[in-house]
């Protein structure tokens, strides 16, 4: 606080008056919303415009979580966001590890794959989802035509609901690897490279030195993989909205909002939306961040302190 | 892993076997990484193959390669949808909600990095819990909707304002400048606004091309706010107006492909350009954030 040599008095406030528009814009248009989430998932908002919003108290929850198929389907719905959030999580995370290995090693060309497992991330979900809704179109598209000359014939994203899950999570993955890949790479890239000269006049094999240099060393970024992936993928859904839309058997709490909050397909303020259930569903999914991202952090940060000191 | 120049200690039969060893384990990276590599070039090569046909040629196989170059397809793209008009709305919102946003946030960032201003340490807490918040959507609607700034580009705009990643990646960066430097413009009579603007700006100019760099491609690439927000076509966002295009010629894919093809080319090159922002960037932000 006394280290600040640009003036006193008025001259003293300058570095609050300009942090004000930034953290200004973070309070009105991110944590504010975040918090009034949890005040609208006990109203009826609808989102219309003028439209009065009355408070219902629990009434969002119960219907969510107690009343009938409705809620059922939220249940189903609910498992599915953790089924996943559990294979985009650890299929992710650990071709993420394997990729930056391989491309961290001197070989010529790595930069170029780099590149390549990088890409998707440029190019967004729409790109994402119309290129593969291609590579995966069921009439005689090329996995169709490679497939079938294995003689299976698949409807993939078209398909039964737990096959169409299957290529979203694929997609997924294939779209964010680079993220991953990056985060371990530049966390290689901070391990010196003496430790693994030691380590080999000290007669170690491949494996031994990853086990005990390249892991333990690696754990931040191992953490950020970690916590990134799992969030990421509990409040993911624009591949599902992209691949194959708002299907039954399908919809995982991420889309369940939108749906709920802004209609299926259109934003249009004509006709009412159920914002407050769907504020009700946000808060749902918060417990579930919570209740998974946490604990993790927690086991992450002992197990840092653990290994790093 | 200079693995090959200090074998001296090795004799030479050992030192073959470890390099036979080697070329081998080179060799089985090689085949690997190709092998995903073809996960992701190939669904490229297969939008150019079908963006370069006909339809009827693509119903009659949607895999064989097109029998003659022809580039219809991308004429029919350009001019049925308002690629034009897409692109530059794209364009606009980019580019002023990434200026508002990085030039707000470093001023946001260096007088947290300084503990210049009280409560430095709690401020960046709340930047960094964002990750855990729940989703603010409806809030966020029901404030734009009750601002009259719904449908309007210029509340579109700020939507974008905000990337609490961004403002960790600046206080971490700029945590390398030296104190010394603060004080001796302070002793030469700089004023805080004079020392961000004409020494810090310059300064930390890897990390502000970063985060512009992520940021802009969030904008970019969004697809859920213009569908929440924007319903007059006019206003569209490039990713908005291709939806809508899909919705139109979604089953004719050579055409589709060719739009597809379109709105990729420019994020393509503009990677290709600035791909090393992004990997300096996530190490200074993500690894010892």
């Amino acid at each position: 606080m006394n280290n600040y040599h640009f003036g006193r008095g008025w001259a003293r406030l300058a570095p609050y008056l300009l942090l004000l528009p930034g953290f200004l814009f973070y309070l009105v248009i991110m944590l504010g919303p975040a918090i009034a989430t949890g005040f609208y998932s006990f109203t009826d908002a609808s989102g219309i415009q003028g439209a009065k919003v009355n408070w219902i108290g629990l009434e969002n929850y119960r219907e969510f979580l107690f009343m009938g198929q409705a809620s059922r389907d939220n249940y189903a719905a609910l498992v599915r966001t953790l089924i996943f959030c559990f294979f985009v999580t650890t299929i992710q995370f650990s071709l993420g590890l394997l990729l930056a290995l391989l491309v961290n090693q001197r070989l010529r060309g790595v930069n170029i794959f780099r590149t390549i497992f990088f890409m998707p991330v440029i190019l967004g979900a729409v790109i994402q989802g119309l290129i593969w809704s291609l590579f995966l179109y069921p009439l005689g598209g090329p996995l169709a035509t490679i497939l079938g000359l294995f003689g299976i014939r698949s409807e993939f994203l078209g398909g039964q609901p737990a096959e169409a899950m299957a290529w979203v999570i694929f997609v997924q993955i294939w779209a964010n690897l680079g993220i991953t890949m990056m985060i371990f790479i530049a966390g290689l890239q901070t391990i010196p490279g003496d430790l693994y000269e030691s380590a080999r006049i000290d007669g170690a094999t491949g494996w031994q030195a990853f086990r005990n240099v390249t892991w333990p060393l690696l754990t931040p970024s191992v953490n950020t993989n970690l916590l990134l992936n799992i969030i990421g993928s509990l409040q993911a859904w624009q591949l599902f909205l992209v691949l194959i839309g708002y299907r039954n058997g399908t919809q995982v709490l991420g889309y369940l909002i939108f749906a709920q909050g802004f209609g299926q397909t259109s934003g249009s303020v004509t006709s009412a939306f159920r914002q407050g259930y769907a504020a009700a569903a946000s808060i749902v999914l918060f417990f579930l961040v919570l209740v998974i991202g946490l604990p993790v952090q927690y086991f992450l940060q002992q197990r840092e302190r653990r290994i790093l000191g | 892993m200079s693995t090959l120049t200090t074998g001296e200690t090795a004799s030479p039969p050992t030192r073959r076997a470890a390099a036979r060893r080697i070329a081998w384990a080179r060799i089985g990276a090689y085949v690997l990484l190709s092998l995903f590599a073809i996960v992701y070039v190939g669904p490229l090569m297969m939008l150019v193959i079908t963006s370069l046909k006909s339809m009827p040629e693509f119903m009659k196989s949607a895999t064989a390669l097109p029998t003659s170059l022809r580039f219809e397809n991308f004429v029919e793209a350009w001019e049925k949808a308002n690629f034009l008009r897409y692109l530059t709305n794209t364009l606009i919102y980019t580019v002023s909600a990434t200026a508002i946003y990085v030039v707000t946030a470093v001023f946001v960032a260096f007088p947290i990095s300084r503990g210049y201003v009280r409560g430095a340490g709690w401020l960046l807490t709340l930047y960094i819990i964002a990750l855990f918040l729940p989703v603010a959507l409806i809030p966020q609607f029901q404030l734009m909707l009750n601002l009259g700034l719904y449908n309007n580009p210029v509340g579109y705009v700020m939507l974008f304002l905000v990337n609490p990643i961004g403002i960790v990646i600046l206080v971490n960066y700029i945590k390398t400048l030296p104190l010394e430097l603060d004080e001796a413009a302070a002793m030469d009579g700089c004023g805080y606004l004079r020392f961000v603007t004409s020494i810090v700006f310059p300064l930390i100019q890897p990390a502000i091309a970063t985060i512009a760099v992520l940021h802009a491609i969030g904008i970019w690439n969004e697809l859920i706010l213009p569908t929440i927000y924007l319903t007059n076509k006019d206003y569209y966002p490039i990713t908005r107006g291709m939806i809508v295009f899909q919705g139109v010629y979604g089953s004719n894919w050579p055409t589709l492909a060719a739009a597809v093809l379109i709105m990729t080319l420019p994020m393509l090159v503009l990677f290709l350009v600035l791909q090393r922002y992004i990997v300096s960037g996530l190490t200074a932000g993500a690894v010892k954030g």
